[in-house]
């Protein structure tokens, strides 16, 4: 987890590039235009990123829809590589975005509890340790046997939140899940993050909800077509951020 | 609690300490990677013959039903309809000692080409090393490999296969396979993800390959200068030493020379490919 003055995360001259154009070539097109070929049809979703975020720090990421907040994020869960510049992560990371994607349709929600757990690198003892705590979290005990596609979309989530703010790593990454469930469950998830937080975990919170990244966050990272425009204290970062929403009304 | 490095649980439970350095990573730093990862493999692997032996009522039937019924048929057509000048006594034994590889070959190409476009959620929400997918189901199709030699000893005994000590053969046949199919995995599975219409190629390209490929036939049977080209198939020389135990023949080691050659530059190439397209693979699944 390295010493203090390392930071946890470091991201430099980060860029990212996407193909807009159709998502899947055929054989046909490889042959005839060659896989060569430069495509116009590109858009770079992140330029030029850089920061570092030392063990414990609290990192809100503000912007508005498709300014890259959510290719950050798959960055630092290392679901995603830069086409430029260098993104370390030295820590273990407990991704909270696509959280059911994870999960297998035609398997138990046990056997899905096991699976995701141990993919993301939980150990089967502390599986079995936290397994009860787990299903107490999601409120699911009757239908532990059933199969996960079975369930509601607000169980899937429940479980699939249950499991991954479970994982004990030191870097927890969030992405508008709290989006989703009821309130119950809502309030349940803050408090979840609100511990997790307290424990000296480093979070890294995507939303769009002012007063969670007021509570959760005192460092706010500002995304504007991929760029990164603004970087401090959250509550500066949120003024600049209303400021563009004013400009743009 | 805070997050101090002496705590046992969190160094036991925490993800590979290794900084995750995208650029320059090495060659050897992704073989090391997926070591670092095989409990998750363990998982997958351990899941997927859960869902083939435990969900259906005849899960092992499954796994050994094709090559036996295909056995039952290649041996009812070369022995009662043709009269048969190939292969080696006990026929049936020695196209079951071919069928089973080639079943394990067939089943692992096909779902390893897929492995990385069939998983896409998991592979979108999970930051394991890409190649365990594909690891994932060559260890799979291997398992039932194994799992299905029984029926190849029982027909060996009922059939009295000259066997002898070459059956020791089988564990540097399996690994040769394992190696073989790994390489085309790591090369196909990135390439479909990107150009979806070659997994069709593939399954064209095996079914065509199972003629290739000295199954119903020994490679000394194809005439004159070809069964050249026929020893040059990779796969020829681990179903020689797949049948090595079960006959009295001399092992043809140059087979296994170019098994053994062939699949080292599979996986050096496999490989390469696979690191060099998991960029954009990411982003398109």
């Amino acid at each position: 987890m390295g010493s203090a003055t390392e930071p946890v995360v470091s991201v430099d001259g980060v860029s990212v590039r996407f193909h807009r154009g159709r998502r899947h070539r055929s054989l046909r097109d490889l042959l005839i235009r060659g896989e060569g070929g430069v495509r116009r049809d590109e858009f770079w979703a992140l330029r030029d990123i850089g920061f570092q975020i030392q063990q414990g720090e609290t990192v809100g990421v503000v912007g508005r829809n498709g300014q890259g907040k959510s290719t950050l994020l798959k960055l630092i869960a290392g679901v995603l590589l830069p086409d430029r510049g260098t993104v370390d992560v030295r820590a273990g990371v407990a991704p909270l975005i696509e959280i059911t994607g994870g999960f297998v349709a035609d398997l138990t929600v046990r056997d899905n509890i096991g699976l995701t757990a141990g993919l993301h690198g939980m150990s089967r003892a502390a599986i079995a340790e936290r397994f009860d705590e787990i299903v107490d979290f999601s409120e699911i005990e009757s239908f532990l046997d059933t199969p996960y596609k079975h369930l509601s979309s607000g169980m899937k989530v429940r479980v699939a939140f249950a499991v991954v703010s479970r994982l004990e790593q030191p870097v927890i990454l969030v992405d508008e899940v709290l989006a989703v469930g009821d309130k119950a469950f809502k309030r349940k998830c803050h408090a979840r993050i609100e511990e997790m937080v307290a424990e000296g975990r480093t979070l890294f919170l995507v939303s769009h909800s002012d007063g969670d990244l007021r509570r959760f966050c005192a460092r706010g990272l500002y995304l504007r077509e991929g760029r990164l425009v603004g970087d401090g204290p959250m509550d500066e970062v949120l003024m600049a951020y209303a400021d563009e929403i004013r400009e743009s009304a | 609690m805070s997050l101090r490095e002496a705590e046992a649980p969190l160094t036991t439970i925490a993800a590979p300490p290794a900084p995750r350095t995208w650029r320059g990573a090495s060659v050897q730093a992704r073989p090391t990677a997926l070591w670092q990862r095989r409990r998750a493999i363990r998982l997958l692997v351990a899941r997927d013959l859960k869902v083939r032996y435990a969900s259906s009522a005849l899960g092992y039937l499954w796994s050994v039903l094709e090559p036996l019924l295909l056995a039952g048929i290649y041996w009812f057509i070369f022995t009662q309809v043709f009269t048969r000048t190939v292969g080696a006594e006990p026929y049936i034994v020695f196209l079951l000692a071919g069928l089973l590889p080639w079943t394990w070959f067939n089943g692992a190409v096909i779902d390893a080409a897929r492995a990385l476009y069939s998983e896409a959620k998991l592979v979108r929400s999970t930051n394991v090393p890409r190649e365990v997918w594909v690891v994932r189901v060559v260890l799979s199709k291997g398992v039932e490999f194994l799992l299905s030699l029984p029926v190849l000893f029982a027909f060996g005994f009922a059939y009295r296969a000259p066997l002898d000590w070459h059956l020791v053969l089988l564990v540097p046949g399996a690994v040769l396979m394992a190696a073989l199919v790994l390489g085309i995995g790591l090369l196909l599975a990135p390439m479909v993800v990107l150009v979806r219409d070659l997994e069709r190629v593939v399954r064209i390209a095996l079914r065509l390959g199972f003629y290739a490929t000295p199954v119903i036939f020994a490679v000394s049977d194809v005439p004159g200068r070809l069964s050249t080209v026929f020893a040059l198939n990779p796969l020829a020389g681990v179903i020689e030493l797949t049948r090595a135990g079960f006959s009295a023949e001399p092992v043809q080691w140059s087979h296994v020379g170019v098994s053994a050659i062939a699949a080292v530059v599979l996986l050096v190439v496999g490989w390469a490919v696979f690191a060099r397209l998991e960029r954009a693979v990411l982003k398109e699944i």
